[in-house]
């Protein structure tokens, strides 16, 4: 729905160089924002903490995050407590966990997880990308669900994503927990293996979020609920063709979003053969990848309290997750985006080990 | 004398403070560029405080590191082109004790070392105090819960209620909470 107020509202929204910032790239180069009203000035940060940081001091309007990130600020985590909002989710699925060659070898060969990473022998070395972030929980939830203790059995480390191929070939780590192109850029070097994508952790499972404060989303809800239809129109036109990958990943490269070749973001942003639709990397699925799903929440929440970071009472939980998720401003903003809404707030989802969570 | 970790990781010259610190009576334990070399001198010399680029891709690595490990080296002092105050007030409370703005001289080091010391020792003290308060808030909110639904399903009167709470903390020397905490839960599992 096309407004054009005569002064367009400029928000500040930050991004790490990864492939699932396209988005933002995209509602940029192709106008999206003017239509809604915005001017977006997109700004490269180079780490999650100075993500965070920015968004709390008010530098940024909103970012995109980590999914677990929004839920440790506003939980408090090993860091500051700031009340957050998450406006809708920016993708589904697209990391992957990746070992060295030998341990990857046993694993396949029909060793158990403890045994390919010889535990309790050693006490192998693994990274992730931020402590409370999405790769840490993927990493976590999948050495726990085959009896190792992500918190004992391993020394779970953080690393800058560009950093992990070259420590995994060092022999620095025995493995990562990464978004792409850094588990492909491993096979690629022949120093490690996929031993699996996220999208078969968690089918479906959210990955980065457009967040902000609390304080923006309830005292500035136009500009909010303009940005979300705004991105929500760019992760609708990501998965309309295959062509338009393509010229999002040209964009990406272009405009230094993320310092690699156009051909390896390509490769990440395309769908490989014979991926299945539940498991590759999405960006709309006709909303149902956007769509702050409370359920979702809930999971991280749930997790956090399994590592021990939270109190173990999930009373406050939804009512947490009521402020937390700004539905209403996403069903506006799926309004005037044309974008299909779920009839309810929660979904079903089935992780790899058979878990059910809802 | 404060034990000093340098990060030089991006095009802003930290390595260049370190003679300027030891002349003012600082140990610069180690430069390191990049999270290979910062986890092995974390683990090695135990700095007091690190100082590095706002946007050094290592900033993440720091936030691991004091998650996991109550003895790594909380104040962090960072570089900054920005004297945006709110910006500085958001990294404080990130275990950040003081940010510089660019253009440093390096007779003034020694007392932003000493106040960040300094604040990062109240910033942890303040939150101690404030998760004591929150889980008193938890417990006393789980008391009243737990006496609730005694009163509710035993037809106990709030007296009693909180008497037989107390007398199950005595007898299996548990904390008031934690005895409510259980039959919570187990009232959960039997619906």
């Amino acid at each position: 729905m096309s407004r054009g107020p005569a002064v367009l509202r400029s928000l500040r929204i930050g991004f790490m160089p990864l492939v699932d910032c396209a988005p933002l790239v995209v509602a940029v180069r192709l106008g999206l924002d003017r239509r809604h009203g915005l001017s977006l000035q997109l700004q490269r940060q180079a780490s999650w903490a100075a993500v965070r940081d920015r968004l709390l001091s008010g530098e940024l309007d909103a970012a995109h995050a980590l999914a677990g990130m929004a839920y440790g600020i506003d939980t408090g985590i090993g860091g500051p407590r700031e009340p957050m909002a998450v406006l809708m989710v920016l993708n589904h699925n697209g990391q992957a966990i990746v070992l060295a060659p030998g341990p990857a070898h046993r694993l396949r060969e029909g060793a158990t997880l403890r045994e390919a990473l010889d535990i309790p022998r050693r006490r192998p070395r693994l990274a992730q990308t931020f402590p409370t972030g999405t790769h840490a929980m993927w990493l976590y939830y999948w050495l726990a669900a085959q009896d190792v203790d992500p918190l004992h059995d391993v020394e779970a480390v953080t690393l800058p994503p560009p950093e992990m191929p070259a420590a995994l070939a060092r022999g620095d780590l025995l493995g990562y927990c990464v978004g792409e192109p850094w588990a492909a850029q491993a096979e690629a070097q022949e120093i490690g293996a996929r031993v699996i994508r996220s999208g078969e952790l968690w089918p479906g499972h959210p990955e980065k979020v457009l967040a902000c404060r609390r304080a923006f989303a309830a005292l500035e809800p136009e500009a909010a609920t303009a940005l979300t239809a705004t991105v929500l129109e760019a992760c609708r036109w990501l998965d309309e063709e295959p062509g338009h990958r393509t010229r999002a990943a040209h964009w990406l490269a272009e405009d230094r979003a993320i310092d690699l070749p156009v051909e390896a973001l390509d490769k990440c942003l395309l769908l490989p053969e014979g991926d299945q639709r539940a498991t590759r990397l999405r960006f709309h699925g006709d909303g149902e990848v956007n769509f702050p799903w409370l359920s979702d929440g809930r999971w991280f929440l749930h997790q956090f309290r399994r590592w021990g970071w939270l109190s173990p009472d999930a009373l406050g939980d939804d009512a947490r997750l009521a402020e937390l998720h700004r539905l209403d401003s996403y069903r506006l903003a799926a309004l005037q985006a044309g974008v299909p809404l779920p009839r309810g707030d929660i979904r079903r989802s089935v992780l790899f080990d058979g878990m059910r969570w809802e | 004398m404060p034990r000093v970790l340098l990060i030089s990781d991006t095009a802003k010259p930290i390595g260049d403070l370190r003679a300027a610190l030891e002349d003012s009576g600082h140990e610069v334990v180690d430069v390191v560029d990049g999270v290979r070399a910062l986890l092995h001198a974390v683990e090695a010399h135990r700095p007091d405080v690190v100082i590095m680029d706002v946007d050094s891709p290592s900033r993440d690595a720091l936030e691991q590191l004091a998650m996991l490990h109550r003895h790594a080296p909380r104040p962090v002092v960072v570089f900054s082109a920005s004297g945006d105050e709110q910006l500085i007030r958001a990294a404080v409370g990130a275990g950040v004790a003081a940010y510089v703005v660019d253009g440093l001289a390096p007779a003034r080091l020694r007392p932003i070392i000493q106040v960040a010391l300094a604040r990062f020792e109240q910033e942890a003290q303040l939150r101690q105090q404030l998760e004591g308060v929150q889980q008193q808030l938890q417990d006393r909110k789980l008391i009243e819960q737990a006496k609730g639904l005694l009163m509710e399903k035993r037809g106990m009167s709030e007296r009693d209620a909180y008497a037989a709470l107390r007398q199950q903390a005595m007898r299996q020397n548990l904390k008031l909470a934690d005895v409510a905490r259980r039959i919570l839960s187990m009232a959960e599992l039997l619906g």
